[in-house]
């Protein structure tokens, strides 16, 4: 069943004289389950597709279902609650909460949820220990490498237990030896508890775990490859 | 809400020194308000006081006609009554009676227009403390003929010491001009300079025989309270029991004085208002460099589910915290110097002459009520909680999607 769908999805931007299409016409289905990278040249708007799909932007035209959802018709704060419940987000620059803790960090998402001090506790620990950061649960994000502040991202973006996971250039800052781990734990996750990702990514490593890479161009699909 | 809580509190520590130069700016103005403040209330009050017990007491009684021309003849017919009246009162401090004279002085250096009083000397003694204030010679015993107190600063006019002598001239109920020779007995020394150079004081028997008068007979009773808020109630029972006379409280005699005590509390009020207006715009540039500098981590939060309530309830309380340290830490530096000031007192010995004219001693003692920091502590809170809108909404007003441009 596909989590995710969109149909004939535009993105204009005016610049200027000119009209820039960002993304023009991509129908895409993403099934539960996927590890689906999106990759193209810089400018060929896979991060505008993504935030589209994340419900960060609003699309010129067509539609974009999510769990069955069109959330483009939902109001503002619907959207923030919808976005809490099932979407997690890994960003590029990791974009932790700098005065928080690691597991605070992880708690977080659960706390706007109103999930209880245990629960929140328990999940937390799993999740720091799922990428190897039980030990630096305690620590600022300051306090730690660029690798292990993005382990705590996709930590904390699990932590609401969503239907998938937008990851923007999830490894463009990391040097080899953590994009490797994070790979492996988000493979990991994938396979062993069937969690859905969706990369935008240059990363050649990101393209040889990925299941399915689907090529965007000026705004439009021109290959979808499974492997 | 809690998290909220942290998050903000842990916020305000990401630049201790913006924060700290905000929290001690907050401080230091609040306790420059309410020492100013209290400065203002302790000039005022010793003023007040200082007129009061010298010059008007709390309470007066007359005849009617005196009021409108102060001529010998209009006598208090019923100062006995009066004088009885007031020592059987137990919220009476002292009273004393009074006959007065307008005439002049005269020595062969000077002379000038001054006020004569006759006085009883234990009773103004026990009402303005006259005695206490004779820098030289002495103050009037029973022993002597025609003696004379006069104030420091007429005295260096006329050019006498005690001892010397001096002529007034004055006339008596039937407006025949009387001249008499009185001996300088003391000196006195008034906070108020003008006061000096217009009272002379005499004893009241000598003055009577002077103007003619019996010797029960005055012109004035006055009388001192044990507070002066009882000058209001007191005032109607004695009008009742004296219906003849006209009694008059401090508030009629100087209304003045009224206005400017129930005044002083508003201005201060409004100064403190001020101080907080300015910082107020200090607080909202700093909170805004802090929402400015923090786009994108409020765009993630936002991205990441935290609804725009929580983050404009985390940027008010960012703000609240800052002016919730300032605030007491400087209400209580205030607290702290008043005390200390009441103690030690504020020597303004460099400007004694401009006070003493203005009725004023060269020791201030600051004091402010205790409801004025009550009042400025919600000047505070009210304005600090105005402050921190601007910032909260402008952090409302960003859009995710632009603050951190990709997700």
């Amino acid at each position: 069943m596909a989590i995710i769908e969109t149909k004939n999805l535009h993105r204009h931007y005016q610049d200027g004289d000119s009209t820039i299409h960002a993304v023009d016409g991509i129908d895409l289905s993403v099934e539960e389950g996927e590890f689906t990278a999106i990759i193209g040249p810089s400018g060929s708007g896979k991060t505008t597709l993504l935030n589209l799909i994340g419900g960060l932007d609003n699309p010129t035209s067509g539609t974009v279902v999510v769990d069955q959802k069109e959330i483009h018709e939902l109001s503002d704060n619907e959207l923030i609650n919808f976005r809490l419940r099932h979407i997690g987000f890994v960003f590029q620059a990791y974009n932790l909460i700098p005065v928080l803790t690691a597991q605070e960090n992880v708690e977080f998402i659960m706390l706007l949820q109103g999930k209880s001090a245990s629960d929140r506790r328990k999940r937390a620990n799993e999740l720091l220990k799922s990428v190897g950061l039980e030990k630096q649960a305690h620590k600022r994000p300051n306090e730690l490498s660029g690798g292990q502040q993005q382990r705590v991202a996709v930590a904390r973006a699990l932590a609401s237990k969503p239907s998938f996971v937008l990851a923007d250039e999830p490894t463009a800052n990391l040097d080899s030896k953590s994009t490797e781990d994070l790979l492996d734990i988000m493979y990991h996750l994938n396979q062993e508890e069937g969690i859905t990702f969706l990369f935008s990514t240059h990363d050649q490593r990101v393209i040889d775990r990925a299941n399915r890479l689907v090529y965007v161009e000026d705004g439009k699909i021109k290959t979808d490859t499974r492997a | 809400m809690k998290i909220i809580l942290n998050i903000a509190w842990r916020n305000i520590w990401r630049n201790k020194l913006r924060s700290l130069v905000v929290i001690i700016s907050i401080m230091l103005g609040i306790w420059s308000g309410i020492f100013v403040s209290a400065f203002s209330f302790g000039l005022n009050d010793q003023r007040k006081d200082a007129l009061l017990r010298n010059q008007f007491s709390h309470l007066q009684i007359h005849n009617p006609q005196w009021k409108d021309q102060m001529e010998v003849k209009y006598t208090l017919s019923n100062a006995t009554t009066a004088l009885n009246l007031l020592s059987a009162h137990k919220e009476v401090s002292a009273s004393a009676p009074r006959v007065i004279a307008n005439g002049m002085a005269s020595t062969a250096h000077y002379s000038g227009g001054i006020q004569i009083f006759g006085v009883e000397p234990a009773q103004e003694d026990a009402l303005t403390g006259l005695a206490a204030k004779i820098d030289s010679g002495s103050y009037f015993t029973e022993k002597g003929r025609n003696p004379i107190l006069i104030g420091a600063a007429l005295a260096e006019k006329l050019e006498v010491k005690p001892g010397s002598k001096v002529i007034l001239n004055f006339s008596n109920g039937d407006q025949d001009l009387v001249s008499a020779s009185f001996k300088v007995k003391g000196i006195y020394h008034e906070v108020s300079s003008t006061i000096e150079k217009m009272k002379v004081y005499v004893r009241a028997r000598d003055l009577q025989q002077l103007l003619d008068m019996e010797t029960n007979e005055y012109h004035e009773v006055a009388a001192y309270l044990q507070n002066e808020e009882q000058s209001d109630s007191l005032k109607p029972f004695l009008q009742n029991a004296l219906p003849e006379s006209l009694v008059e409280n401090w508030k009629d005699l100087a209304p003045e004085l009224a206005y400017s005590d129930s005044i002083m509390t508003q201005m201060l009020f409004i100064i403190i208002g001020i101080i907080m207006l300015a910082l107020s715009f200090g607080i909202i540039n700093t909170m805004l460099m802090a929402v400015l500098e923090r786009r994108k981590e409020l765009g993630v939060l936002m991205c990441v589910g935290m609804s725009k309530g929580k983050i404009f309830s985390m940027i008010i309380l960012e703000t609240l915290y800052l002016s919730l340290m300032g605030g007491p830490l400087g209400i209580l530096l205030g607290l702290l110097s008043v005390q200390q000031g009441q103690k030690t007192g504020l020597s303004l010995e460099v400007f004694s002459d401009g006070l003493a004219s203005y009725g004023i001693g060269t020791i201030i003692y600051p004091s402010v009520p205790n409801s004025f920091y009550y009042g400025t502590a919600a000047i505070v809170f009210t304005m600090t909680l105005i402050a921190s809108i601007y910032p909260a909404r402008r952090a409302l007003k960003m859009n995710p999607i632009e603050t951190i441009r990709t997700i």
